[in-house]
């Protein structure tokens, strides 16, 4: 049992958590930190509970936009990618605009898109489809690429038609990148989200508390808001892990043994 | 399927080039109906180039080829051609028995009536435990016989193989040579079978092409007179060996140039 305990990834991951907790409790209370500048867990704990439906209502919103943000820049990265990995004249052209779009910060746009979509939920869904969407065209030129060309011969070798070596071959061989992609724009997404909340003048979602609570100087509030972001991070990636781990069995990342 | 002069494969004056790289010389080759035929030759001598010319994914440079009184492209489009690569190229995500369907369920238009059984087929090579399996959990052969079944089920006239074998061992190699001959016999089905191995090509062919090193020309055909159905005690048959040294003795003479 204990040595089942041990090699299990999980009961290591709680013993990591437990010790941070810990520590930063201990830090807190022992250097007497502000509570603007952090707050210790036990106090995040007691603020969340005051008021628990405000935070939970808010991590909705904010999911709400980051998933059909990410499900709109995935579609748009799916048929884009698929033209450019069949077009490699446009691939090179789009170049510019995928990395301009990747090297802005979005805090230097941001109010151009509010003004243009207005404010709260279209400019936040925007800008979180917008920034993720390099990541995604990325991952569908290359997966698609990727195909192997024996199968390529394959499929040519009784006709298949376009729309097939995109649909049985090409897509599922981007399965993988596109899962390293989803990886990284569920973090990126989340900052955007956050941020565009806070900037868009929105009603309600994380950003919109965080940004409420340093106007009114609540450093509780504001800690317990990115606690909550942070956990509505980490769901993200696990939902994400656990989709993967569904849809790529049969990949070579998702085995334990060497074959 | 009408039966005229057409039938089978007919390539005459077959040569290509790949800009200043001449891979082919002009040759002629027949592929009866039902007729198993080897192309055995050194490395790069353009077996290759010639199968995919045969199975219209090539063009040609010169000559013509007809496939049933059609061009290969057209054959291509109507699925007559039941490709078997070097590499299984199996699709990791399809389990095995779908990856055996994977040809009948692509163009399904061009679907000949009835389709083979494929159940039947993998339980024939011995793999009817594996259907749910997926590709990472067989052996190399095991793959191998995903890929021959996979062609098979197609029903097709004519099934083009490239080298199959190559990268299995001698033993399995033994048994993946036995296990085709018991396929393709009963069905009549024309093969182009490309291989480096001489064992291979007394034991499937009813006829080898011996082909030169590049640019690749036919420097002698072998009829192979053993009987059907060929069985593995065949091979310690001197008339066997007489095949292989023949077939050797062309081999040399078409490498020493
Ligand atoms: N797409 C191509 N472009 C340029 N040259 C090619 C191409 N395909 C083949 N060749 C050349 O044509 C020649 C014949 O190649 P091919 O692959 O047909 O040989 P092969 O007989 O199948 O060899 P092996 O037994 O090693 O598989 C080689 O010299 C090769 O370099
Ligand atoms: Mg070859």
């Amino acid at each position: 049992m204990i040595g089942r305990l041990r090699n299990s990834a999980a009961f290591w991951a709680a013993i990591g958590t437990v010790a941070l907790l810990g520590f930063w409790e201990a830090f807190v209370r022992v250097r007497d930190v502000r509570k603007f500048v952090l707050l210790p867990p036990s106090e995040i704990g007691s603020t969340f509970l005051d008021n628990p439906g405000f935070y939970v209502d808010n991590i909705w919103v904010t999911a709400r936009h980051l998933v059909v943000g990410l499900s709109i820049a995935l579609v748009v990265s799916l048929a884009f990618g698929a033209l450019l990995a069949a077009v490699r004249p446009l691939e090179h052209a789009s170049q510019p605009l995928l990395v301009l779009i990747l090297v802005t910060p979005w805090v230097a746009y941001i109010s151009s898109i509010v003004l243009w979509l207005g404010r709260g939920t279209p400019s936040i869904v925007f800008l979180v489809a917008f920034v993720t969407v390099p990541a995604f065209v990325y991952a569908t030129v290359g997966g698609m690429r990727s195909a192997d060309p024996a199968a390529r011969e394959l499929f040519a070798s009784i006709h298949a038609s376009r729309w097939e070596v995109l649909w049985r071959l090409r897509l599922p061989s981007a399965l993988p990148s596109l899962f390293t992609a989803a990886r990284f724009n569920v973090g990126l997404g989340l900052a955007a989200a956050y941020f565009a909340e806070g900037a868009a003048l929105s009603t309600d979602g994380l950003g919109e508390a965080g940004r409420r609570a340093v106007a009114f100087n609540e450093g509780s509030i504001l800690w317990t808001t990115i606690l909550c972001t942070a956990v509505l991070g980490i769901l993200s990636q696990v939902a994400v892990l656990l989709l993967e781990r569904s849809l790529l069995h049969w990949h070579a990342s998702q085995r334990r043994t060497a074959r | 399927m009408s039966s005229g002069h057409d039938d089978g494969i007919h390539a005459a004056g077959v040569s290509k080039r790949f800009g200043s790289v001449e891979a082919l010389s002009p040759l002629d080759l027949s592929i009866a109906p039902g007729e198993i035929v080897t192309l055995l030759g050194p490395s790069g001598c353009g077996k290759t180039t010639l199968l995919r010319i045969v199975a219209g994914l090539e063009p040609l440079t010169s000559g013509t080829i007809s496939v049933d009184g059609l061009t290969p492209v057209s054959a291509r489009e109507l699925k007559r051609f039941g490709l078997v690569p070097q590499s299984p190229a199996l699709l990791p995500w399809r389990t095995v028995e779908a990856n055996a369907r994977l040809l009948q369920d692509i163009n399904v238009d061009a679907n000949p009536s009835p389709l083979p059984d494929v159940v039947e087929l993998l339980d024939k090579v011995g793999l009817s435990e594996f259907r749910s399996s997926y590709p990472h959990e067989l052996s190399g052969g095991m793959q191998q016989r995903v890929g021959l079944v996979r062609a098979f089920a197609l029903g097709a006239p004519y099934l083009l193989m490239d080298e199959p074998f190559a990268a299995l061992d001698e033993i399995t190699r033994a048994d993946m040579r036995h296990l085709l001959a018991s396929l393709c016999e009963p069905i009549n089905t024309g093969v182009l079978f490309v291989t480096h191995s001489l064992a291979e090509a007394v034991f499937l062919s009813d006829r080898v092409a011996v082909l030169s090193s590049r640019p690749g020309r036919i420097v002698g055909t072998v009829d192979v007179d053993l009987p059907r159905p060929r069985v593995p005690e065949l091979e310690d048959d001197p008339a066997f060996f007489a095949i292989e040294t023949e077939l050797r003795r062309l081999l040399h003479s078409g490498a020493g140039r």
